[in-house]
Formats: structure tokens, C-alpha cells, sequence
């Protein structure tokens, strides 16, 4: 019983630690920049293509490739959002029609980004293998090397984002601009490069995300979609810009998948739908929203 | 006593007959159009698999001149026009339509899936297009009974039996299996429970689970707790993938480890390294030894394409039932849909796999393999019986140690 317990628990950990990273990002994205990004999962798929890149073709140890990640993805993210949704946001007469339009285009950079990883790495299925063997805890309660690295990057990933986030000026910058935009604009914040770094931001984590999935599944251009979903659902059960939310919200979607999966693994994914049309007709907000 | 208007008229008359009468000056090319997933979840698939064997047979048919018609009294080179369904079966049904009715190709290559067949046979067959079955495998598409769909792959119905013939045959006495809740699923499910309980190997477990699942470990953990020697699964490559590296991460060794669909593929050896994959169990199957053409198609396919050969389970059949539609081609002397359909529907011919015919159902039955096992790097045919390429390997070897790359 307690071994059944440990291993829904710890199985539930492992692939929350993916969810709340993936999250994080889109949290932030949406949050702050206003950008409901549904090429989210694009920025993972890039992030695990880099990273298989780096490990195949060049040999980079793939904890390492994170230092290549995400860089690249934070200039692509930060440069996306100066010249596209900088533009739609200025055109936009409403925050509601920024919302609309953002999304919309968001769409078309899904189709785009995904054409062009087709295009460079093809369609095929890629993947490796890195720490693939077992590690026992005793007892009989064995779990995979790699997931447990997967699950302690995560969390420094985010606790390092977290402080940041509280501690840094620039940090602070992006938390005056989540409250209040225009009061924010007023004090001095120069906010389209607040927006654009948050979005930059958030492109950076999905890419780290992207370098974690790819060490425990595999990776193809059309992957994104299904991450960016589960990452809609874990920023609404977390509260929307809330990033200590994300970060929980991923949690407990992975131990409540862990322990339907275990019950009956046929309604994993229907209990997480479940989950978010409950949220969204009893709290909105999410759990830690406000 | 004949004007210069005479002279022009029977000139344009002799230019208007010619032209009526020999078809073989407007008719320069054969164009066949294929709604294919470019794009979309179907993608990886589509490219892992069919995707390459159409173009390498349009590359070697256009290499020998072209197809050889009768009526046209020429060869005639092909051109294969694509169109991207995005994965979507609304769009492809809708392209498909269009290379029918606007572009009035030749002929029609299927879609990818068996969705996407199941879609595509009625629209072919209402426009009288013959549809050659090509990457699907659901037996419910032999429902459909429709004189212009030709089925090419082997589905639940022959590789189940066979794989709980090599089981019995083997030794395994008990077994878990695990599917995905959809059709693929639930139809393979359906054949080999059945046919282990027939053959004394008990199924201890059966579950089904979401489609695109995560996490396998509470799955594998629990079919290990109660001790089985096969675990089963049938699903697509995802689930391939993510089963082998959670069995191999976990130390979670079973006597025989099946997936469905994955293991054929060559990117499966590639991404885990062949020693880690020794001993893996998937439907298809053929290879080099299976036929003396077989190995023919891998060294033609090595050399033309941009990729090496990617199929182990399809690949064989999609390019020989190619070679077929050429040969009726060029008997039924025609492009004529009905005429070329009565000569493939009754005639057998010589291709890569060997003899290929339709039964009366318009089904291909001579399959080259229904069970392959990786074994030193090869997918090996493990049926039992002549089809057999070598011996099963049983129990699967451990896993190897850690790090492979």
C-alpha cells in the first residue's frame, strides 16, 4: 500500500515538474503581455529540437544545452513580440480586441513555426536516449534517472525564475506592468520592452520545457499542440498570471493524473478537461488567482 | 476550282480529326493526385512510413520512360501532384474532391491513415476512381465493400492470431495487455485477447487508456506486480516510444514486450541504438531475406532517396502493390478507371514481394510477414511457417546498462 502510494505520489511529481515549467512560461505570456499564445507549445517543440540537435549531431550534453536553449529562444521570443504583437497591440483599440487579435495571430505562428521545423528537421519522429536507467528508493519503489533530473531542473528552473521575478528591478518592472499597465507606463516603465521581455520570458521557459520532455519523450514538429493545451489548463487551475499558481497548478495536475491514471487510466485525460470546466464555472480565477 | 478557303478548312478539319482521333498528342503524362498529410499531428507518420514509397515508384517509373499505353501508343511519364490535408479529414475529403473534379487527374493515391481511407474509399468510388489502400489497416475497412478500393495492408485480423501462435509456440504463459481507447485500440484488442485465451496463455491484465498518455510506469508496474511474461500494447508510435523508454528507465524487463505500431520503423533502432531494442516485438513485417526483390527495394530505396529505408512493416507492400497498378496499366492498355479496375481485381503479378493479386474481396492475403522482432539490427519475421526469416528470441534480453545514445 505505502509502495503504491510513494509510487502515485512520485510519478505524479515527475511529470508535474514538466506541466508547471511548461506553464510558467504561458503564465506569464498571457498574465502580463496579454498574449493568449497558442504557438506556446511551438516554443517546446523548438527547445526539444535544439536540444536533440545539440546531443546528435554535436555531442552537448543535453543539461547542458539549456545554456544554448534558452538564449536562442528568448531572442526569437523577445523579437517576435517587438515586431509582431507590439504592432497588434498598438492597432488594437481595446485590451479585448488585443486579446482577440494576438490569439489569431498566434495561430498563424503555430503553422508557421511548425512548417519550418518540418522544413529543417522533417516531419519524422526524433528522439534519444540520456539517463535511461532505473533508480531505487527501496522498497521496491524504482523510478526512471532521468525523470528525476527532469523534475529537480524544473523546480531550480522555476525557484530561479520566481526570485527574479520578486527580487530583481527588472522583475519588479514586470510585476508593476502584470498590475497596472498604464500607472506602470506613468512611473517610468517603458512597457512595450517589459511586454516584450515578458514574452521573451515565457518563450525562454517553454523552451527549457522543450529540453526536459526531450530527455523522457520523444520529439516531432507537430508535438506542440498537446503541451500547449495542458498548459492553458494548468495557468486557468493556477489563477492566470499567477506564477507561483503555474507552478503549483503543474504540480497538481501531474499528482492528479498520477493517481486517476492509476485508478483508470482511460479518464487521465478526461480529468483533466473535467478539472477545467470546473474551474472555469466555480473559480475563473483559478485556484491562486486573484 | 478549289479556293483558298477550301484548302484552310480541309486543313483545319485534317488538324481537328488528328487531334480527335489520336489521343496520343494531347495525352503526354500521366497525373495522379494524392491528398497527403504534410502537415498537422499526421505528419511524422505519413513521412515515416507511405510517404516516401510513392515518390521512389514515380521516380523509377519515370526512370524506365514512364507506364507503356496501349492507346496512346507511348509511354507515359507520372507526376504525382500532393496537396496537405493538415492531418484534418474534412480538408483532405475536400482536396480529394477537388484533384477529381477540378484537376481531373489520372488517378488518386490514398491519403495517410486509416481514418483518412475510410473517408477517401466512398468519394473514389462514387466518382469511379480506384483507390489502392495504402497506410491503414482497420478491418472495418474491409466492410465498406466497394468495387474501387483495393486493400493493401494487414490489420488485426491476421497479425493477432499469428502473434498469439508465436506466443504459444514460445512459451508464454500469461499476459498483460494495454491499448489505447480508439479504434486502433480497441479492434487489436479485440483479436488478440481472444486468441491468447485460445491458445491457454492467460491475459492477467487488460486495460485501455487515454489516447496521447504520458506516463506508462503505473501500467507496467502493475502487469510486472502480477507477473506476466508478455506485455502487449496497441497503440501508435508514441506510445512505442514512450513504452520502451519507461520499461528500459524503470528496469521493467518482460519475457516478450510487444507494440503494435513503432518497432517497424527504422527510427525506432535509431533513436534507442539497436542492443536496446534486441528482442522488441511489433507487427509488420518483412526484410531483405523476405523475398528476393525485398532486398532489391531496400538497395533502390537506399540509393534513390534522401532517407534509408524507413518501413518494416508497409514499406514492401505499398511499392509492390504499385507495381502491380503499373502492370494492369499497361495489360488493360487504357486509363480507363473500370477497365484497369476488372484487370488488377483478377489478375496476379510478379513484384517485390513477389506474387501479387486481390482476392475476391479485393484484399491482398499474401502478405510477406505479420510479426517482426529486432534482432543484431534486422526485423526479423518471426512468424511461425515458411514466412518466418529467424527464430523468435525468447525471453527478451535485459536491457542494457546505463547511458546510450
Amino acid at each position: 500500500m505505502i509502495e503504491t502510494i510513494l509510487n502515485v505520489v512520485v510519478d505524479g511529481l515527475l511529470i508535474g515538474g514538466i506541466y508547471a515549467l511548461i506553464a510558467v512560461g504561458l503564465s506569464l505570456q498571457y498574465g502580463v503581455a496579454k498574449v493568449l499564445n497558442i504557438a506556446h507549445g511551438e516554443f517546446i517543440m523548438l527547445g526539444g529540437f535544439i536540444t536533440w540537435t545539440s546531443y546528435k549531431v554535436f555531442g552537448i550534453n543535453p543539461l547542458l544545452s539549456v545554456a544554448i536553449c534558452g538564449p536562442l529562444i528568448f531572442v526569437l521570443g523577445f523579437v517576435l513580440h517587438l515586431a509582431l504583437f507590439k504592432r497588434i497591440r498598438m492597432t488594437s483599440e481595446t485590451e479585448g480586441a488585443f486579446e482577440g487579435n494576438s490569439m489569431l495571430a498566434c495561430f498563424g505562428l503555430m503553422f508557421i513555426i511548425q512548417n519550418v521545423a518540418i522544413l529543417i528537421w522533417g516531419a519524422g519522429i526524433k528522439g534519444y536516449s540520456y539517463l535511461g536507467f532505473p533508480v531505487s528508493f527501496g522498497g521496491g519503489a524504482v523510478f526512471p534517472a532521468n525523470r528525476l533530473t527532469t523534475l529537480a531542473v524544473a523546480v531550480i528552473i522555476c525557484i530561479v525564475f520566481y526570485l527574479f521575478l520578486s527580487r530583481s528591478h527588472m522583475g519588479k518592472g514586470i510585476r508593476a506592468a502584470a498590475q497596472d499597465p498604464d500607472t506602470a507606463q506613468l512611473v517610468g516603465v517603458d512597457i512595450n520592452r517589459v511586454l516584450a521581455l515578458c514574452f521573451g520570458f515565457g518563450a525562454l521557459m517553454a523552451g527549457l520545457a522543450g529540453t526536459l520532455v526531450s530527455m523522457c519523450y520523444k520529439v516531432e514538429p507537430t508535438m506542440g499542440l498537446e503541451y500547449t493545451i495542458i498548459a492553458i489548463i494548468v495557468v486557468v487551475l493556477g489563477g492566470m498570471g499567477s506564477i507561483l499558481g503555474s507552478f503549483l497548478g503543474g504540480i497538481l495536475l501531474g499528482l492528479i493524473g498520477s493517481l486517476v491514471s492509476h485508478i483508470e487510466p482511460g479518464l487521465t485525460l478526461a480529468s483533466f478537461y473535467l478539472i477545467f470546466m470546473i474551474l472555469l464555472l466555480v473559480k475563473p480565477t483559478g485556484i491562486f488567482g486573484k | 476550282m478549289f479556293g483558298k478557303k477550301f484548302f484552310f478548312g480541309l486543313i483545319f478539319f485534317m488538324i481537328a480529326v488528328l487531334f480527335v482521333s489520336s489521343p496520343c498528342l494531347a495525352k503526354d503524362k500521366i497525373v495522379i493526385g494524392q491528398p497527403f498529410s504534410l502537415s498537422g499531428p499526421l505528419a511524422s507518420g505519413a513521412a515515416s512510413s507511405s510517404g516516401p514509397f510513392y515518390k521512389l515508384w514515380v521516380k523509377q517509373v519515370n526512370a524506365d520512360g514512364g507506364i507503356y499505353v496501349e492507346e496512346y501508343g507511348k509511354k507515359l511519364p507520372v507526376e504525382l501532384i500532393r496537396y496537405d490535408d493538415k492531418s484534418d479529414v474534412g480538408t483532405m475529403t475536400k482536396l480529394l474532391e477537388k484533384l477529381i473534379l477540378e484537376d481531373e487527374v489520372d488517378f488518386i493515391f490514398p491519403p495517410w491513415s486509416t481514418a483518412m481511407l475510410y473517408a477517401a474509399a466512398p468519394i473514389c468510388n462514387k466518382h469511379g476512381y480506384i483507390l489502392i489502400g495504402g497506410a491503414g489497416g482497420a478491418v472495418k475497412l474491409k466492410d465498406l465493400d466497394l468495387p474501387y478500393f483495393f486493400q493493401v495492408l494487414n490489420d488485426a485480423e491476421t497479425q493477432m492470431p499469428e502473434l498469439a501462435e508465436i506466443f504459444a509456440d514460445i512459451g508464454v504463459k500469461s499476459a498483460a495487455v494495454v491499448y489505447r481507447g480508439d479504434l486502433h485500440g480497441i479492434e487489436y484488442s479485440e483479436f488478440s485477447i481472444p486468441e491468447f485465451k485460445e491458445k491457454g496463455i492467460e491475459v492477467k491484465m487488460q486495460q485501455s487508456y487515454s489516447p496521447g498518455i504520458k506516463d506508462m510506469s503505473s501500467l507496467m508496474k502493475k502487469a510486472k506486480s502480477k507477473n506476466v511474461d508478455a506485455f502487449v500494447v496497441h497503440d501508435y508510435p508514441g506510445a512505442t516510444m514512450l513504452g520502451t523508454s519507461q520499461a528500459m528507465e524503470l528496469g521493467i524487463n518482460f519475457k516478450a514486450l510487444h507494440f503494435n505500431v513503432g518497432p517497424c520503423f527504422t527510427f525506432y533502432p535509431n533513436t534507442f541504438g539497436s542492443e536496446v531494442v534486441e528482442g522488441v516485438i511489433g507487427c509488420g513485417a518483412w526484410n531483405g531475406k523476405s523475398t528476393p526483390g525485398a532486398q532489391d527495394l531496400i538497395d533502390r530505396f537506399n540509393k534513390n532517396m534522401d532517407q534509408k529505408m524507413p518501413d518494416y512493416w508497409g514499406g514492401l507492400f505499398y511499392y509492390s502493390s504499385l507495381q502491380h497498378f503499373r502492370q494492369a496499366i499497361e495489360e488493360a492498355g487504357t486509363l480507363d478507371q473500370e477497365k484497369i479496375r476488372d484487370v488488377m481485381a483478377s489478375k496476379t503479378y510478379k513484384t517485390d514481394l513477389g506474387d501479387f493479386w486481390y482476392n475476391e474481396d479485393r484484399i491482398f492475403t499474401n502478405h510477406p510477414g505479420q510479426i517482426g522482432q529486432w534482432q543484431n539490427g534486422v526485423f526479423e519475421v518471426i512468424d511461425t511457417g515458411e514466412k518466418r526469416t529467424a527464430e523468435p528470441i525468447y525471453p527478451k534480453p535485459k536491457w542494457p546498462g546505463k547511458k546510450k545514445k
